[in-house]
């Protein structure tokens, strides 16, 4: 009988210093999630909202606006994420490299920009990137180019800057994770490989690449769904434009919401495309890299 | 031809030198065993002569190529590490396999290579497993076997019994001895166990501090140290080592109440001496006696040790062949053959 009431009043307590948490989760996060899912499903302008049944997703289909957001960001995805895992598995190969000298200082360098303000660096791009900015002066003083590329102005430029943005500011974030991962690796591995005359790259690609699947595999998933919700970048450097070129499904939901006559409704709609597109790639990427054993 | 020759091998990190000047030959289808405590620069060594280090100084020659500055993969040599170091994310025929995929080795070869490794390893009906789902004994002969597909001319091996239990360990070590039977190919062999060092054997080089101490068979080195550090070294129990100062014709015990026993070498009157014993010196019926007190006993069952002393003397290790009635406390004349006593001088060489 004691026991018992110990467990309960164990419970008890228990329960109390979890509740605080639970609350707040409970009211920040689950109910807006459920309440948005609801609200996916109302039509109507500004609070003046009904229930439209599938009219929302109907509407998706035909928004112009909203299918250049997706391919934008689809763009921005399949470019980008690539770039970005193969350049910091890249960086993290070399700088676990021990006869590098000032490893220190270049694993610093390179993660540094993730640790950065994203409007401080936004602006900042936005001011290097402008047609008489930086980076076009250096460019011409180089003669890598005659004329200012406008970074700003046109669609394709304005894609590829936000790109080369993203990637600044993302690839040590992941560059990270295969440092950690590599320093796992026990050294006589390689050492064992270098006497079995596997040459460097297939060292790479043999023993590294497989050994890290795990980690790549992690962050892919988590610039996936970080591309997917882009959203700080193109606000700041370039608003969306130029005409809709860098716009992405997160940017258009805030204007939906706050720039537009407000359509509460259909920009929820268009936030739960979000996530049923990161549920599907994610799921697609764990089954590419799922281990698969050779048939015995 | 895959003997090696080691001339005045010298290897540095930074300012801390490891090695000072290894002199070293060793025969074809010799097994060599770098024995000697941790840090004594036993696995530096092997890892120079594996390549995977740089030489600092001195020359390396293997099967009468100068070796010093060539490519790992090209020296003829395997290497089998303490912690196995298999490729984790293949299975064990592709372990086995794998180098010899980028020496341009047919498949069929290749595959031929591999089942002729896993017979004689046992491993055939594990060939599809990866090194996780292996017991360490398991992956241990996968890693002897990812070497043997190599056909290499000298075999190394670094610490490689050092992860298994030992019952697995005594079982492994009479592996390897059957291995080089088999294979009939030179092995170096780094071990700080000396009992793996004693079995294995044809030649044992201990190591001392980036020096080596003694070369020789592993009686040799048993029955005829050349000083101090080999003689506690190898053997076990250890050796007992009495402090003496020599008297005339005798050796005085200070330590053990002053008792004597005949000088079975040159030494000066007066000069202070180490008197090496070892355990099973102690036999009923040799010429000379030491009285001591039993403090305990470890009864193995086939032999007994005795730990004894003289007063407050040093403890001494005693074996015993029939004395299983001893206990603690009781008196013992400890008989034993003065000239098997072996004396060292005080800078720890042997005085013959």
């Amino acid at each position: 009988m004691a026991q018992a009431k110990l467990g309960r009043s164990e419970q008890v307590t228990g329960w109390a210093f979890v509740a605080p948490a639970l609350v707040l989760l409970g009211i920040f996060m689950i109910y807006p999630i459920i309440w948005s899912l609801w609200m996916s499903f109302q039509v109507g302008k500004g609070m003046n909202l009904s229930f439209g049944g599938w009219a929302n997703i109907i509407r998706l289909t035909k928004d112009p606006v909203f299918i250049r957001a997706l391919v934008n960001t689809c763009i921005f995805f399949v470019v980008q994420v690539p770039i970005m895992i193969v350049l910091a598995l890249l960086f993290a190969v070399a700088l676990n490299d021990p006869k590098l000298r000032f490893r220190g200082l270049f694993r610093t360098a390179i993660f540094l920009p993730c640790v950065t303000s994203l409007i401080a660096y936004s602006t900042l791009f936005k001011s290097m990137f402008a047609t008489d900015g930086v980076v076009n002066n250096a460019l011409i003083w180089l003669h890598v180019v005659s004329g200012p590329i406008p970074w700003l102005q046109d669609p394709f430029w304005a894609k590829v800057l936000i790109i080369l943005a993203i990637t600044w500011r993302w690839t040590g974030y992941n560059m990270i994770f295969y440092l950690a991962a590599l320093q796992n690796i026990d050294r006589s591995i390689y050492e064992a490989a270098r006497i079995d005359g596997i040459p460097a790259w297939a060292r790479f690609t043999g023993i590294t690449i497989p050994m890290l699947k795990p980690v790549i595999l992690f962050t892919t998933i988590i610039s996936t769904i970080g591309t997917l919700q882009l959203f700080d970048e193109v606000n700041n450097i370039t608003i969306g434009g130029p005409s809709d070129a860098t716009l992405t499904l997160s940017l258009y939901i805030y204007n939906l919401t706050f720039k537009f006559m407000p359509s509460f409704g259909y920009s929820a709609t268009v936030s739960w495309v979000i996530v049923v597109i990161v549920a599907i790639l994610s799921f697609l990427q764990f089954l590419i890299a799922r281990d698969r054993r050779p048939a015995a | 031809m895959s003997g090696l020759k080691l001339r005045g091998i010298r290897k540095s990190f930074g300012a801390v030198e490891v090695l000072r000047g290894i002199d070293l030959d060793i025969e074809d289808k010799e097994f060599v065993v770098f024995v000697g405590p941790s840090g004594c620069g036993k696995s530096t060594l092997l890892r120079l002569i594996a390549g995977l280090e740089t030489i600092s100084g001195g020359e390396l020659d293997i099967g009468d190529k100068r070796m010093n500055d060539v490519d790992p993969s090209r020296r003829g040599i395997a290497m089998v590490f303490q912690s196995y170091a298999l490729y984790p994310h293949m299975t064990v025929r592709e372990n086995m396999g794998f180098a010899l995929r980028f020496a341009g080795v047919a498949k069929a070869e290749i595959d031929r290579q591999v089942t002729e490794a896993a017979r004689i390893l046992e491993l055939e009906p594990l060939l599809n497993r990866r090194p996780k789902e292996l017991s360490g004994g398991q992956r241990q002969r996968v890693a002897i076997g990812r070497a043997i597909v190599r056909h290499p001319q000298v075999f190394l091996f670094d610490e490689p019994l050092s992860n298994l239990d030992a019952e697995l360990r005594v079982h492994m070590r009479i592996e390897i001895a059957r291995l080089h039977k088999e294979l009939a190919t030179t092995i170096i062999y780094v071990t700080h166990d000396q009992v793996e060092a004693m079995t294995l054997a044809d030649k044992i080089v201990v190591l001392r501090d980036g020096a080596i101490a003694q070369v020789g068979s592993p009686l040799k080195l048993y029955d005829d140290p050349d000083n101090l550090f080999v003689a506690g070294f190898i053997g076990s129990p250890k050796m007992n080592f009495l402090k003496g100062i020599v008297d005339g014709s005798v050796v005085r015990l200070p330590d053990h109440g002053n008792q004597t026993i005949p000088l079975v070498a040159k030494a000066a009157h007066g000069s202070e001496v180490t008197v090496g014993l070892r355990p099973e010196y102690f036999k009923a019926g040799g010429a000379s006696q030491l009285d001591v007190t039993v403090e305990m006993v470890e009864h193995l069952g086939s032999e007994s040790y005795a730990y004894a002393r003289h007063g407050a003397g040093d403890v001494l290790t005693i074996a015993t062949q029939n004395d299983r009635e001893l206990k603690g406390g009781d008196k013992l004349s400890a008989r034993f053959d003065p000239a098997k006593a072996l004396l060292f001088d005080p800078a720890g060489q042997r005085i013959r």
